[in-house]
């Protein structure tokens, strides 16, 4: 039998206390696939990036500004709960008897504290899938030990190989590791314990490590230390295996161009768009070890080649002669990248206070079950009475008294 | 023989992008059967090598991303290779591949012609581009596309030319959004009977980590780059066996700021007491460079005298947000990874030692995470697999002979 599913997750629904970071990149996800993500927060206790830059107009007044929550939580619904009430718990408990993924990123023990433990929501909701995100696990001599997105980028190992020889290690400059090695890995968690549940009946438990899903996306450091006992010192912008690779100076100052040659043949080309130079013809560069053993001098003839001529110019050059090579692209270009665009892979929702603003769409393209992205972030509770009265059946005059005593804040 | 939680069979054809999508499925069990084409999947060539030892077997990245999968060699080109993959599709639950756009339509294999012989079949193409838009005929490599989505801009300051995140970070983005579209698309084909194409670019997947760099354009007019300058405030600093990073402030976020100072008071750091003006609370003094060079002189004066596991240690003791910039001996020395046996330990008798590997990035309630077997030897699992599909030995023998298939 054929059942029309418009969206990939409709029906699913994910009760999120997750905030700040890898959380919620995660629930967004889902919700782009048709999930109904239903987002607890509370003006006592509102979602830290809300008051994370940038703002609309650099005006941070307000929770509704922030360009940075904007664009983790399209698409979600937003009750306000001021869960530090008794009578906030039944309201959530209620929620968690509705949903399939019940998910969170607080310190371990909170959920515990307010009845909300794996053991409580298994009772309540047997078919739940109960996430929880921790730094470094939840056992261990580190375990409750703290850190940053760029604190996990240099524990993993991230950052001494994101690194010029000589120099300060550098690191990616954001907090990579709460961006996409987390929460890409939460994901594929959640979506396996799914068709898992479709298979057993059941719903389960997921922890993710930060710690331990970022190193799974790195592994080469920690094996060439066991295998060769060696370090993998700065990268630079090199590659182990290729050279010539990196990114060459323009004569636009900060605009690069960033090239990769991946064998002789490529390296062949490459001789012939700088028009077969004399340097170039050193019988040390015609294989790519030797290439790789003198890459300082042919890098730096390269960009003796690439300093005189403008970054469009070097990409037309290269990129029609077959090879590996891109402007290195500031947010603005690659928000402006035509390729990106005509994939769709930007998107401007309308927002009541802050009117059309930029998000971006998860990097996947579905033939049958596109992605929708249609609401942008939700004010902070715009969403409570109506997911009150609705889904979790409290009627009017209990709702009335709710608010009263404070609860739905 | 470990249990197939999810209940998957994939096939999969890829080469540098694209093997660690299905790798998350194998974890979990899956049956993942590898195809190669004659001559070996080209990661097999690519370094380092175990115990810098450079064979076919010995690639430190197949042996990390194709362990616990089967290994087919077959040819492509010929028509019996081709009859032999659709005959994998009919059978499969999801295959993934990373050819070139257009290849297997040119090979009359495109996702039309093997979905009309399984209708449940999902289909993850994993490529640097993507199978439209103006770059899709593309070359492309890890570098090109991180430079493209925006990602390599932030890392470096000012004027400074960027540096790279290793591991070839925009193939490992894409592969984890392959497997997560493969997924969503796997309950989707379960529900409903219909499988799907799906599309992943790893010039879009980088846009996953561009923070709130484009954010920061379209409201504010403002291009960042990276962190890395600004006081105490996710800085890197020197120490005796290495570097450490920090993240003493954020913000306007006073109650950050105190346990550092206590740290710095504490171990009677020299200068310590300049720490206790109330400017350092103030992000705009602290992009100062006078700010910069003060904290750097007073906290590095201190860093300088230990080492990197000594300062985690303390500075976490004071609820510090500071961490070693480990390496890989750091890795598999550190001690909370070492309680939880993170690092995996696998005797690989083919390269006559152990090999040691990255371990589970997450624990669910009810299945385990297990790696299923070592990375495949060239072909290893031909026969077994076409003995499986109902080839007699003799017709393995032919397709062997005629070089359409390889079994060892």
């Amino acid at each position: 039998m054929r059942v029309e599913i418009k969206e990939a997750l409709s029906g699913i629904r994910v009760c999120d206390f997750s905030w700040v970071g890898a959380g919620p990149i995660a629930t967004n996800v889902l919700g782009q696939c048709g999930a109904d993500v239903i987002k607890i927060e509370s003006a006592k206790r509102p979602d830290l990036l809300r008051k994370g830059d940038p703002f609309k107009d650099g005006i941070s007044d307000g929770l509704e500004r922030s360009g940075y929550f904007a664009n983790r939580n399209p698409n979600k619904m937003s009750i306000a709960l001021n869960m530090s009430e008794p009578k906030a718990i039944e309201v959530a408990t209620r929620l968690i008897r509705e949903s399939d993924i019940v998910i969170n990123n607080f310190r371990v023990g909170q959920m515990e504290k307010w009845g909300l433990g794996w053991d409580e929501v298994r009772r309540l909701n047997p078919r739940a899938i109960y996430v929880t995100m921790s730094l470094q696990g939840v056992t261990g001599p580190h375990r409750s030990y703290m850190g940053f997105g760029v604190n996990l980028n240099s524990l993993c190992g991230l950052t001494a190989q994101a690194a010029k020889e000589g120099e300060k290690p550098f690191g990616t400059g954001t907090n990579y590791t709460d961006h996409v090695m987390v929460p890409s890995h939460t994901i594929f968690a959640i979506m396996a314990a799914l068709l898992h549940r479709e298979l057993s009946g059941e719903g389960q438990t997921i922890s993710v490590s930060q710690l331990e899903s970022a190193i799974a996306m790195k592994p080469l450091d920690a094996m060439v230390w066991a295998s060769n006992r060696e370090i993998l010192g700065p990268l630079g912008c090199c590659d182990r295996e290729l050279a010539p690779h990196g990114v060459y100076e323009s004569t636009e100052p900060g605009r690069w161009i960033a090239l990769a040659v991946r064998d002789d043949v490529e390296w062949e080309r490459l001789k012939r768009v700088m028009g077969e130079p004399e340097w170039a013809l050193n019988r040390a560069y015609d294989s790519a070890a030797g290439r790789r053993a003198n890459q300082r001098n042919l890098d730096a003839e390269i960009e003796r080649w690439t300093v005189t001529h403008r970054v469009e110019e070097l990409v037309v050059k290269l990129q029609g002669a077959g090879l590996c090579a891109a402007p290195v692209k500031d947010a603005r270009e690659a928000v402006e990248d035509e390729h990106l665009n005509a994939r769709g892979f930007h998107v401007y929702l309308d927002h009541p206070v802050v009117g059309k603003t930029l998000y971006n769409r998860a990097p996947i393209v579905f033939s049958e079950t596109p992605l929708r992205m249609e609401k942008s972030a939700p004010l902070l509770g715009q969403d409570t009475e109506e997911i009150l009265t609705g889904l979790l059946g409290y009627s009017e005059d209990e709702l009335a008294k709710l608010r009263a005593e404070k609860v739905l804040i | 023989m470990t249990q197939n939680y999810l209940g998957l069979k994939i096939v999969e054809f890829t080469g540098e992008l694209g093997p660690y999508t299905t790798k998350l499925f194998a974890d979990l069990g899956a049956d993942v059967i590898q195809l190669e084409p004659i001559g070996g999947n080209p990661l097999r060539r690519v370094g380092p090598f175990y115990r810098n030892e450079e064979s076919m077997e010995s690639s430190l990245q197949h042996l990390y991303y194709n362990a616990g999968k089967r290994s087919l060699v077959l040819d492509l080109e010929q028509s019996e290779g081709r009859a032999l993959l659709k005959r994998l599709c009919t059978e499969a639950d999801l295959m993934v591949e990373s050819f070139a756009p257009g290849y297997l339509e040119s090979l009359g294999l495109s996702y039309g012609e093997l979905s009309g012989l399984n209708p449940q079949l999902v289909q993850a193409s994993v490529t640097p581009y993507g199978q439209f838009g103006p770059l899709s005929g593309k070359e492309g490599s890890d570098i090109t596309c991180a430079a493209i989505g925006g990602f390599l801009h932030l890392a470096g300051v000012g004027d400074d030319k960027p540096v790279r995140t290793p591991d070839n970070q925009a193939y490992r983005m894409a592969e984890a959004y392959a497997a997560v579209g493969s997924a969503i698309a796997l309950y989707h084909a379960r529900r409903t009977g219909q499988g799907q194409l799906v599309d992943v670019a790893a010039v879009e997947a980088v846009g996953m980590a561009l923070e709130n760099s484009a954010q920061y354009w379209d409201l504010e007019k403002i291009i960042r780059r990276g962190r890395g300058k600004e006081a105490g405030s996710c800085t890197v600093h020197p120490c005796k066996d290495g570097y450490i990073v920090i993240v003493a402030i954020l913000g306007k976020n006073k109650s950050m700021w105190e346990p550092f100072l206590n740290w710095m008071q504490g171990e009677q750091v020299e200068e310590a007491d300049l720490f206790e003006d109330e400017r350092w609370i103030d992000p705009a003094y602290r992009v100062s460079s006078e700010a910069y060079e003060n904290f750097c002189r007073v906290f590095e004066r201190y860093t300088r005298e230990h080492n990197k596991e000594y300062l985690y240690e303390i500075g976490q003791h004071y609820k510090v947000s500071v961490t070693p910039v480990s390496n890989g001996k750091d890795l598999l020395e550190n001690p909370q990874l070492k309680y939880r046996n993170y690092w995996q330990e696998r005797d690989n008798a083919v390269l006559g030692g152990k090999v040691v590997y990255p371990g589970a990035p997450y624990e669910f309630g009810e299945m385990k995470w297990e790696v299923g077997g070592n990375a495949p030897c060239y072909g290893e699992h031909t026969r077994e697999v076409l003995v499986q599909l109902g080839y007699s030995d003799a017709q393995i023998e032919e397709l062997n002979k005629a070089g359409v298939v390889y079994a060892s």
